[in-house]
């Protein structure tokens, strides 16, 4: 059976790739240490295969159909879509799917209650873009891109999110193969595009999420992580922290109340977004 | 106006989210915006505010708070996005009052 060897979850903002020279150079330190210790973190555990999952930002499915979580099963995936290649600023690269995994989350998901959508074409733009560069600039080890409604309301809720991660989890530990498995959730931490917010980061209730996180008590992170906390930090995206709740219901699967540690954490008002990210050490 | 105000119905919101999408539609965006939004049956007052980059109507209307600094990429260009650019500085000035 598969194994999962790694569950973590990172901010993904553009800027980390397309102004990083922009911010002031602790910062700029700062994030390329934290995104580089994450990747020798996810090295360490020596995956064959990442299941990732993040906010689809409006370009794969319009507000008018939009699925809670639609999986990519293709044999290959491209990036950055063309218009976001400016924007994001990273070369354009090719990274291998998994069909055999992609399939076998969507069947056997469904048979656990979790209604998924499943595609062999999705545009990636800055939210695989921006981590598979600073975590595995050579693209080498093949993705299982997730893509999910973080941002059209009604959004799947907090406990919900939590839910699939669980269910998702015992899928891959189910999967009759010889893969260690990582999850990566992509988003966050606090950001407003579109909002009143768009210049501003709210450090105070990033470092509220990652000590809940901190705590490992799922049932505390779901009573008190709200949609409309989530809004009131930045409504554009600081819902995209959802994605993190997959990854810790996961995490939960394999270790239950197993504590996230925070990697890195830079409320970056330069690229318009608190950058940071968590490991939950499943293996440790 | 945020995320949960948003018009889902909204025509502006499919025009927006196609031109992003599709090179021969921002050719279109840039050279014929009067055609491609009677195309898509934007309203006169959808249209209004799109021709003049007037995002917080486009926001008042109903669309997605993700599109709007995305319009103002497709008028202004998409890269080095930073604080200074000519696209967020417009946001800024559309939707802050020059914050």
């Amino acid at each position: 059976m598969a194994e999962i060897v790694s569950v973590i979850a990172l901010a993904h903002a553009p800027g980390a790739t397309g102004w990083l020279d922009k911010a002031p150079q602790h910062e700029q330190d700062a994030i390329i240490a934290g995104y580089g210790r994450m990747a020798a973190r996810l090295s360490a555990t020596k995956p064959d295969l990442i299941v990732g999952v993040a906010n689809d930002h409006l370009l794969n499915f319009n507000v008018e159909n939009i699925p809670d979580w639609c999986v990519g099963i293709a044999d290959r995936w491209h990036g950055p879509a063309e218009w976001f290649r400016d924007w994001v600023n990273v070369p354009s690269y090719e990274v291998a799917g998994n069909r055999e995994l992609g399939r076998t989350i969507v069947r056997e998901c469904g048979k656990r209650g979790i209604n998924l959508a499943f595609s062999e074409k999705l545009e990636f733009d800055d939210n695989w873009s921006v981590p598979l560069h600073f975590l595995t600039p050579g693209h080498q080890i093949p993705l299982v891109p997730i893509h999910m409604n973080c941002v059209v309301p009604p959004m799947p809720a907090p406990a919900r999110c939590a839910e699939f991660g669980r269910v998702l989890a015992g899928v891959i530990q189910a999967w009759p193969s010889k893969m260690r498995v990582a999850i990566m959730a992509t988003g966050g931490l606090s950001h407003d595009p579109g909002g009143q917010k768009y210049f501003d980061v709210d450090e105070k209730f990033d470092r509220w999420f990652l000590d809940l996180l901190g705590s490992g008590d799922d049932a505390r992170v779901l009573r008190e992580v709200t949609i409309d906390k989530m809004i009131g930090a930045g409504d554009g995206g600081t819902v995209e922290l959802l994605a993190w709740l997959v990854a810790m219901g996961a995490a939960h699967a394999v270790r239950p109340a197993l504590a996230a540690e925070t990697m890195f954490y830079v409320p970056s008002v330069p690229l318009r977004c608190g950058m940071g990210g968590v490991e939950w050490a499943v293996t440790a | 106006m945020g995320i949960m105000q948003t018009d889902r119905t909204l025509p502006a919101n499919r025009l927006i989210f196609e031109v992003r999408r599709d090179a021969a539609l921002r050719a279109r965006f840039r050279d014929d915006l009067d055609g491609l939004m009677r195309d898509y049956g934007l309203s006169e007052i959808e249209q209004r505010a799109l021709r003049e980059i007037d995002l917080q109507t486009l926001s008042d209307l109903g669309v997605h708070p993700y599109f709007l600094p995305q319009v103002s990429r497709l008028f202004k260009g998409a890269g080095y996005n930073h604080n200074d650019s000519e696209a967020a500085q417009l946001y800024a000035q559309k939707m802050l009052k020059g914050k």
